[in-house]
């Protein structure tokens, strides 16, 4: 994990999986200090519901704090199966890294 | 040379340490059966969606003595039809929709166009799919 002054980057790697929930779930709690977050998940090979769930309670959980978060996926696998849980539009997605920390720099300025 | 059915059964105990050993085992037999693809992500992704659905659901009601295991049945047929299966000996529980949850049947429907499930005994979801060339 690292952090910048304006935005808090944190990497997920491999197959976010069932066997790896509890995991999931402590790295992303590690993240709540009121920056906006950038979960760079360019480099995990696959995703289940699971993990679905732990992101979507993380980013509800970030909304009510004001705080903008942006995912960045590249897997194929990952990108359908956020698809196909009908959670497109509550998910902001970006395939490359400067693209999200751009959403996110701006959103800092609003 | 004519393609004969071939089948793969897996069988282990419901603990979520399991369920990735499972899929990989699922993927390599696709492989070698000539599934590739988007096709092969979307059938192992179904396929986890199922087992951890077990581990997460099947035995929350179920007493001590209960053989807590998932299974999974793969089978592929000369003409690259595979049927393929998910089961437990757990008890089918019909759940209220819980907000942010209950993604896992809604991904599995999504991919599988093809599916039932028999609450019988046990649970046992049931997906057929042609494979693409």
């Amino acid at each position: 994990m690292s952090e910048s002054n304006l935005v808090k980057t944190v990497r997920l790697s491999g197959e976010l999986e069932i066997g790896r929930k509890d995991e999931i779930r402590r790295a992303l709690a590690a993240s709540t200090d009121g920056a906006p977050v950038l979960l760079d998940l360019s480099d995990v090979t696959y995703a289940d519901s699971i993990a679905l769930t732990e992101l979507l309670r993380f980013c509800a959980e970030a909304e009510r704090e004001s705080r903008p978060v942006a995912l960045v996926i590249q897997t194929p696998q990952f990108a359908r199966l956020i698809q196909y849980a009908g959670l497109a539009t509550v998910f902001k997605v970006f395939e490359h890294p400067t693209d999200a920390l751009a959403y996110l720099t701006e959103r800092l300025r609003q | 040379m004519k393609q004969q059915p071939s089948v793969l059964r897996l069988r282990c105990p419901a603990q979520s340490r399991f369920v990735a050993s499972l899929r990989h085992a699922l993927a390599s037999f696709l492989r070698a059966h000539d599934f590739s693809g988007q096709q092969l992500d979307d059938v192992t992704t179904a396929a986890g969606e199922a087992l951890a659905n077990i581990v997460e659901h099947a035995y929350a009601a179920a007493s001590a003595e209960v053989e807590r295991f998932i299974s999974l049945r793969a089978n592929v047929d000369a003409k690259g039809t595979l049927a393929l299966e998910v089961y437990d000996g757990g008890k089918f529980v019909q759940r209220r929709p819980v907000p942010g949850r209950g993604f896992g049947l809604r991904i599995i429907r999504a991919i599988a166009g093809r599916m039932t499930i028999d609450t019988s005994d046990g649970t046992r979801l049931r997906m057929i799919f042609e494979r693409k060339r």
